[in-house]
Formats: C-alpha cells, sequence, structure tokens
C-alpha cells in the first residue's frame, strides 16, 4: 500500500465531490432535514414551562421571587431525597435548588450562605444554560452590592439502566436518526458512486494502469467516504448542539457507525457496475439500513424485533443513543460496540475478496 | 531490440475466444499498427499488453516484463490512450495531469510541460467538459506520456476526431516516435496507419492475418498498377508487370498523349479485404 497514491485519489475525490451535484445532495440532504425537523420540533418535549423543583424548608425570599417569574414553574419537595428523584428519575424537572433553613437571615447577616443546584444533564444545554443565568440572576438581585450567596452546581446523571424508562425526548431521537441518515447517504449512496462513476466514465481503467493498485483504490475511496461522513456528522453535532452527551463514545460511535457503511459501500461499488445500478439498489439498501433507526422508540412485535436486531444499525442507533444522552460506559455499549466491529471487519473481508477475485 | 513481444497469446471470455494465439514483436522506437474491424482482438491485446487483462494462456513482454507476473513494474514503463476519453470531466485540464504526476511520482512541474507541449497551456484551468474532442485527446496523450514512459499504446487515437485534429495527433505520435518512444497503435483506418505505421499487423477475428511493412503488404497482395489520364480525358490502367502494358505506356508517354499518371496499388483496406473477406467497418 502506497501512501501517496491513497491520498492523491482521496484528494481528487473529495476535491472533486464537491462538484458533483448527486455527491452534494446525498450529502446536504440529512444536514438539511435534520436542521428543518429541529426547527419544526423544537421543545417539542418541553412545550411546558420548564419545571424547577424547589426544597426550601426555611421558607425563603429567594423562593419568593423564583415563583414569581413567569419562565418557570415551581415545585416545592419536602425533602432532599425527593428533590433528587424530582431531578434524577422523573426526567420532568430541568433542575433543582436546595435552600438552607437559615438562608435569609445569613444573607442579612453577611455569612454568605451556600444554594446547591442539581442540573437535570437530559435536559438540552440551552435550558440548562438559561436556568443557571436565571438562578444566578435572582440570588444577585437579592443583595446587589456583594454577591449574597454562593451557588453550588450540580449536575446530575440519569440513574444506570433507565435507558427505556428515560423520558422520549424528540430531539434526541431526531439526532440519532438523521445522524445515521447522514452516515448511511455517504456510505451507502456516496461511496458506490465514487467507485461506480470510475467505471462507469472508464478513468478506472486510468487509475489501473498507474501505479494504483484495486487496494490502493478503494482505501483511497474508503478515505474520501470517512472525511465525507466526519464532515457530515460533525456539522450535524455542531448545528444541533442541544444535546449533552460523551464525547469520546459520541466519537466512537460515529466512526464505528462512518466505518461500517464505508465498508457497506465499497461492498456495493465493488458489486455494481453501473450508476443506474447504484441509484436503484441504494434506495432499497438504505432503506433496510435505516429501518433500526426509525423503530428505537416503539415497542414493536417479538418477530420484528428479532428482525430489527439483526441489522447493524440498531446497534448504531442504540450507541448513538446512549452516548449523546450520557447514559453510556464502555461495558453498557460494549455489545452494540462488538457487533457493529464484527460487522464491519466481516463485510471489509468480503469486499477484499471481491477484490482479489476480480483481479484475477 | 524489441521491447514487445508476444507469443500464442490467447484470451477468452466465457468461452468466446476475443484473441488467438497472436505472436509479434515490436523494435525499440517502432511505430506498430494493430489494424482490425471492431471486435477483431485490437482493444483486448492492448489491455492484455498493458496489465489491465490477464492473458487465458501465451506470454508477452512489454520493457522486458512479464505483463501477468511483473505487472505492477510494468507500469512505470508504459503510457495507455484509451479509446475512451476517460478524463475527470469536472476537473480542470492541469488538475487531470496533476493527478497523473502524483500516481506516478513524478515532478508535478511535469505538468506545464506537458500541457506546452500538446499546446493546451491556455486552456489548462478550464473544466474538460469545456474542451473539444481533439483538445480532449490531446490531453490524454499528455497525460500518458507525464511520466516519460518507454512504450506508448494508443487505442483508436483518431477516432470520431475531425481531419485537423486527426492531423494534430499523428504529428504529435510522429514526434514521439522520433524521440525513441516505441508506439503501438490500434486502428480502423487504414490511411492512418499507411502514413504513421513502420509495420503493420491484419487481426481479424482474434488472429494475426498479414504482418509486415504497408509497402511489402501491398507488393505481395496487391497489384503494381498505374493508371494513365489522357489528353481527350479518358483513362487507362496498366499492369507494370506486364512487358507489353510497359511499352505501351512508354510510347504513349514518347507522343505526349499523357497528362497525369497515378499509383494505383492496393490500398490496405483492399489487400484487408482480400486476405479476410471483410471489409474494416464490419
Amino acid at each position: 500500500m502506497n501512501g501517496r497514491i491513497i491520498l492523491a485519489i482521496a484528494q481528487k475525490d473529495i476535491r472533486d465531490g464537491i462538484k458533483n451535484r448527486y455527491l452534494l445532495v446525498g450529502l446536504i440532504l440529512p444536514v438539511g432535514m435534520s436542521l428543518l425537523f429541529r426547527v419544526l420540533f423544537s421543545g417539542a418535549s418541553d412545550v411546558a414551562t420548564p419545571t424547577l423543583a424547589v426544597y426550601d424548608p426555611g421558607g425563603s425570599r429567594l423562593t419568593a421571587q423564583l415563583q414569581a417569574l413567569p419562565q418557570i414553574n415551581l415545585l416545592k419537595v419536602d425533602s432532599l431525597t425527593q428533590l433528587e428523584t424530582q431531578v434524577r428519575n422523573a426526567g420532568m424537572s430541568v433542575g433543582g435548588i436546595a435552600i438552607p433553613p437559615s438562608f435569609d437571615q445569613d444573607i442579612a447577616s453577611g455569612t454568605q450562605p451556600e444554594i446547591t443546584v442539581y442540573l437535570n444533564m437530559q435536559k438540552n444545554a440551552t435550558q440548562l444554560a438559561a436556568l443557571r443565568q436565571l438562578i444566578s440572576d435572582q440570588v444577585w438581585a437579592l443583595n446587589p452590592a456583594a454577591e449574597p450567596a454562593r451557588i453550588h452546581w450540580s449536575d446530575v446523571a440519569p440513574s444506570q439502566g433507565s435507558s427505556a424508562s428515560a423520558a422520549f425526548r424528540v430531539e434526541l431521537y431526531l439526532l440519532v436518526l438523521f445522524l445515521v441518515m447522514s452516515l448511511t447517504m455517504t456510505g451507502a449512496f456516496v461511496v458506490p458512486l465514487l467507485l461506480v462513476e470510475e467505471k462507469d466514465k472508464h478513468t478506472m481503467e486510468f487509475l489501473l494502469v498507474s501505479p494504483a493498485t484495486p487496494a490502493e483504490v478503494v482505501t483511497g475511496k474508503a478515505i474520501t467516504g470517512l472525511v465525507y461522513s466526519a464532515i457530515g456528522a460533525g456539522t450535524m453535532l455542531v448545528l444541533n448542539n442541544g444535546w449533552t452527551g460523551n464525547w469520546p463514545m459520541t466519537f466512537l460511535a460515529v466512526l464505528l457507525g462512518a466505518l461500517f457503511m464505508v465498508a457497506v459501500g465499497l461492498l456495493m461499488g465493488s458489486v455494481f457496475q453501473t450508476m443506474m445500478q447504484v441509484n436503484t439498489w441504494s434506495s432499497i439498501i438504505m432503506l433496510i439500513i435505516l429501518a433500526p433507526t426509525w423503530f428505537t422508540v416503539f415497542q414493536l412485535p417479538p418477530i420484528l424485533n428479532t428482525i430489527v436486531r439483526l441489522i447493524p444499525t440498531y446497534y448504531m442507533a442504540d450507541l448513538l443513543n446512549l452516548s449523546l444522552s450520557n447514559m453510556v460506559t464502555l461495558s453498557a455499549g460494549a455489545t452494540d460496540i462488538g457487533v457493529l466491529l464484527a460487522s464491519l471487519i466481516l463485510i471489509f473481508g468480503l469486499v477484499i475478496w471481491i477484490l482479489r477475485r476480480q483481479e484475477t | 531490440m524489441n521491447t514487445i513481444e508476444t507469443n500464442s497469446l490467447n484470451r477468452s471470455f466465457n468461452g468466446r475466444e476475443a484473441v488467438r494465439g497472436i505472436s509479434f514483436a515490436v523494435a525499440e522506437g517502432e511505430i506498430f499498427g494493430l489494424l482490425g474491424p471492431n471486435g477483431a482482438g485490437k482493444t483486448t491485446t492492448i489491455r492484455m499488453l498493458t496489465g489491465q487483462l490477464r492473458p487465458t494462456s501465451g506470454e508477452a513482454c512489454v520493457a522486458g516484463y512479464d505483463v501477468v507476473r511483473q505487472r505492477q513494474a510494468l507500469k512505470s514503463q508504459i503510457g495507455v490512450v484509451f479509446e475512451y476519453q476517460n478524463l475527470y470531466e469536472r476537473m480542470t485540464g492541469r488538475d487531470n495531469l496533476l493527478l497523473a504526476a502524483r500516481l506516478f511520482g513524478c515532478d508535478t512541474r511535469r505538468v506545464a510541460e506537458m500541457l506546452e507541449k500538446v499546446g493546451l497551456q491556455e486552456r489548462a484551468g478550464e473544466p474538460i467538459r469545456s474542451y473539444s474532442n481533439g483538445m480532449k485527446q490531446r490531453l490524454l496523450i499528455a497525460r500518458a506520456l507525464i511520466h516519460d514512459p518507454r512504450i506508448l499504446f494508443l487505442d483508436e487515437p483518431t477516432k470520431g476526431l475531425d481531419p485537423a485534429a486527426s492531423r494534430q495527433i499523428r504529428s504529435l505520435v510522429k514526434d514521439l516516435a522520433g524521440r525513441g518512444v516505441t508506439v503501438l497503435l490500434t486502428t480502423h483506418y487504414m490511411e492512418e496507419a499507411d502514413q504513421l505505421c513502420q509495420r503493420v499487423a491484419f487481426l481479424c477475428d482474434g488472429r494475426i492475418v498479414a504482418l509486415d511493412t504497408s509497402q511489402n503488404l501491398k507488393v505481395a497482395h496487391g497489384q503494381r498498377l498505374v493508371r494513365a489520364v489522357f489528353r481527350d480525358g479518358g483513362e487507362r490502367t496498366v499492369r507494370l508487370d506486364d512487358p507489353a502494358d510497359g511499352r505501351q505506356l512508354g510510347e504513349w508517354a514518347a507522343q505526349g498523349e499523357i497528362v497525369t499518371l497515378h499509383s494505383a496499388e492496393a490500398t490496405l483496406e483492399e489487400i484487408f479485404i482480400q486476405l479476410t473477406g471483410k471489409g474494416l467497418a464490419e
């Protein structure tokens, strides 16, 4: 394998792809759709005014101030345990505040009491940022001359294994759906087009009489596919930044997903000979590949549930779901990672076998 | 010294023999033509000699490399101009050549040099889809020569080109051969082969039916004829091999009756038809 040749091919494809309207549609469509749906469904899971749980045994002025604010619903709880439960398990409150009993007196005496604000990490970043700002403003309003109280911010992660019972979040569902769609469009549509266009326009013959080997050509296409996948998925994550998640695991999920889809694309590109074949078959293959993503939130009949689990994208969507909602650990995602790794090794192996067969 | 040698080269596709036991050799610096109609096996032969297709049986050596076992080493020694104008249409002429230069690992300064050689430096920044067929063909030749190969394979280099563009391509090929590059070209234009090639091989149904210089083929398979045009507008064909005809021709010339004399030797196409019973357009 010659790195110079692989890079020359990848560089050519990355530049040339921008001028190809079919490829551009394949790259831009999922990102555009994700933004459109985000606008259409923005706040769909949080239509009501956000709720803030308050534990305030002393009945402080701060609670009274917060109660007067129209942008927030106050839910008074009777204990710290209730407060934490409200934020952690129910997934309903955007956050919770624990106010010490002598809060008002402490402020009056200038001893700077401490309040603890629990932030529900299942809620989106924009809501959490707004809550932080709102609470800070209200605390400072108690005594604008000097910092009246210290605020201890505490991130509350959802309970382990609570993915099934976690509240359904439209924006997360759409983000995962369009992320998988973006990776699928790049892998199962753009990558085979890159390979088949070379065959269709006879430029593959030029590549193969140059020092490039078939393996180097395919690797160049794979790198192009991965770069496009990274651009698509990265753009989508940046533009839909209303999520809190586990960055390293999200990166791993996107990487494995992109590798799997690129392998599928290379397999299609090795088998198909014409653009017509790619256009016809890629739609059908994409429908099958995407199917598990649509049903992640539905209770399917057992037989359908089994079928859906045979498609590796089920595991890709699950891993993305877990990592984007910060509910993943290496052990919790082990099955998803294992299935994705095994699938992509199998498909890459198949591609190499087909290439060797074609060479002879 | 031979730069191309084939020995009983065969290639079958699904049991159908496209090339049947062809053997020939091409000397260094020679322009060699493979002539034949569509489906004669010309492109299949080129594809085997350039390592794109494995022969079913037989052997071939190009630039001293076995085309099967040493295919990768062979690539730096050969340049190929394909039958199809297989350039990257959305890319510019310069970028097409830059890609070739990077693949072959040669100095990218060669790109400007080659563009100048084929007269495309002024249009180098434009996408290929704005090029005429003749320009594309010249760029294909430039791309094939970017790494300074010893042997150039040209598959139907003037197919579909207008006469002016064809002349430019022929002039380029002659220039290359003058600088020691061996050229193997396929064509079904006999006049082109006659003008360019030092030797030609007639290929029909995958077999070589004749191989020699154009002149020798004409002598061996045609008749030595001269067509005389007279003052009164009449015409007569004279056989030079017939002593009586020769004497008669001398008398007409002495009496000043002849206006012009034309060679009426057989064309390569006529010889091809004579040998194969088929036309080149079939």
